[in-house]
Formats: C-alpha cells, structure tokens, sequence
C-alpha cells in the first residue's frame, strides 16, 4: 500500500483519540486515547522509514514510546494519588490541584 | 492494490504479485481493524473494555509495523505497549474499581459541539496532506536489500548509537526523572480533603 493509505490511517487513528480525549471523562481513558495519538504518529514515522529507506523514522518511533511509557506512568501515579485524596475519577469534578 | 488487480487481469498469474496482492489486502485488512478499534476505546462505556479493546489497536499496529519491514519496532510495540503499559492500565482499573461511565453518545452539548468541530476541522487538514498524492520512491541508504543482510534490530542500534545519541541519553534522563517522580508521588502521603461542597 502507497503513502496516500497510510495517511489516511494515521490521519483517522490521531482524530479518533483526539476526539476520544475532549469528549470523555474518565482520566483512565483519556490516557488510551493519548496513546491512541501517539500510536497514529508511530505509524507514519515507520511507514516513511521505509518508503525513504531510512532508519531515522523507526528510531525516532523508538524514542516516542519511551516518552509514552514515562507519561503514562507519571500520570497514572497522578491519578491514584487524586483517588486517594478525593475517592472519585471525574474530571470535570477535580478543579484544585491543592492537596 | 487496485492497480495491482488490473495488472494480474492483464498479465496473468505470476507468483510475485500474488505476493504483492496479499500483501497490499493484508495491509488494508490490518488497517481497518485498527480504526475499529480505536473507535471502540473511545466508545465503550467501561473503562476494562476500552483498555481490551486498546490492545487489540496494538496488537493490529504491530502487524502494520511488520508488513512494513520493522520487525524490531513491532516487537517492541507488542512488549512495551501491549505488554507493560497495558498491564499497567490493567492493574490500576482492578485498584480503582471499573466504574460505567454514563455515555450518552447522542446528546449535544456545547463542549461536546466544541470538540467536534475542533477535531473535525482537525481531521480535515490531515486530509489535505493527501492531496499531493504518492510520496515518489526515493533510494537511501537501507533499501530492503541492506536491511535484509543487516537486520532490523542492528540497522537501528548502529543509527541510535552514531547519529541519533544525543536524543537516545535525553530519553534515558526522561526514564530516570519519570522514575523519581513516580517514587515520590507514592511515597509521600497527602491528608485527604474534605470535599469541597458546592
């Protein structure tokens, strides 16, 4: 498959989580829907490692899930640390960020 | 593909665009379930389903990655995403308890009109990176040749570790600074507030 295919992929995939993040509320899911968004950008940077026979691309794919794993497992914590303050997962309700 | 079609119904049967029309319908196949499953993260109600449902998206990126000659990505993907990070997702929905949340997908609301039109005026611009058509075939330095005699996993360390060190050490102070911080977020009790009455 060309590159037109793989953009509209991606394209869809980013749309979907972005979206899947503005409208929901649970913080759990709202960091599914990020990693929804980054996947969509490791997609395209592998596909065009290979349609530009470089490397660079699968290297840099390699760097974003890092900085995923590390997001996630800050914000995870985060998000415990507030269930426990606050015994509830909405975020429309968590407006302090005070203790 | 469908100009592959058009060529297998001209020129009859040959082993290699068998091949090649496998490939592209495999590619298309793999492609799709992943938007079908992206779309039901974000539709299911229960946080446990969307986080199911969000592996499956993995799973179906790393087919995506192989039929696209990453073979060590696509084990890193099933490994660190599917793997670790969706375990943890897992375990902290079993901690905290998979509440439903009430979805009504159909009603409108004004953040909800906001964030629709905000995605979709989104969307629409990343269409239009299609609309300068195929990216023409360029020759590098790792043609499929090359990357067949080397390797996946060793073409990549030999560009992460000439070219590429700098972001490569950044990303291991990000891991370290995301170490700590994690340790200090659990170590440290907070007294819980009394809840804010409105």
């Amino acid at each position: 498959m060309g590159t037109t295919f793989i953009l509209f992929l991606s394209a869809s995939i980013f749309s979907i989580g972005a979206i899947g993040f503005l409208i929901r509320k649970n913080p759990l899911v709202m960091f599914m829907c990020v990693e929804l968004m980054l996947n969509a950008v490791n997609l395209v940077l592998v596909a065009y490692s290979k349609f530009l026979q470089s490397m660079d691309g699968q290297v840099f794919a390699l760097i974003i899930m890092t900085v995923a794993a590390a997001e996630v497992v800050v914000g995870l914590a985060i998000i415990l640390t507030i269930f426990r303050t606050r015994h509830e997962l909405n975020v429309d309700h968590i407006d302090v960020l005070k203790g | 593909m469908f100009e592959t079609l058009e060529k297998y119904w001209n020129d009859g049967l040959e082993p290699t665009m068998v091949f090649e029309l496998f490939n592209q319908g495999l590619t298309l196949g793999v492609g799709m379930t992943a938007i079908l499953a992206a779309l039901g993260v974000v539709v299911c109600s229960s946080p446990i389903y969307s986080a199911l449902y969000l592996i499956g998206h993995m799973v179906c990126l790393a087919l995506l990655f192989l039929l696209y000659n990453a073979e060590f990505i696509a084990a890193v993907q099933v490994v660190v995403y599917a793997g670790a990070v969706m375990i943890l997702f897992l375990f902290i929905i079993a901690l905290l308890g998979a509440k439903k949340e009430e979805l009504k997908l159909t009603d409108i609301t004004l953040e909800r009109f906001i964030a629709v039109s905000f995605v979709g005026t989104l969307f629409c611009e990343l269409l239009m990176t299609l609309a300068v058509g195929e990216t023409k075939p360029v020759t590098g330095a790792m043609t499929p040749e090359v990357l067949q005699q080397v390797g996946s996993a060793k073409a990549i360390g030999l560009t992460l570790f000439s070219k590429h060190l700098i972001p490569f050490e950044l990303a291991s102070i990000l891991l370290l600074v995301a170490t700590v911080g994690v340790i200090c977020l659990a170590k440290f009790q907070v007294k819980p507030i009394r809840r804010r009455t409105r």
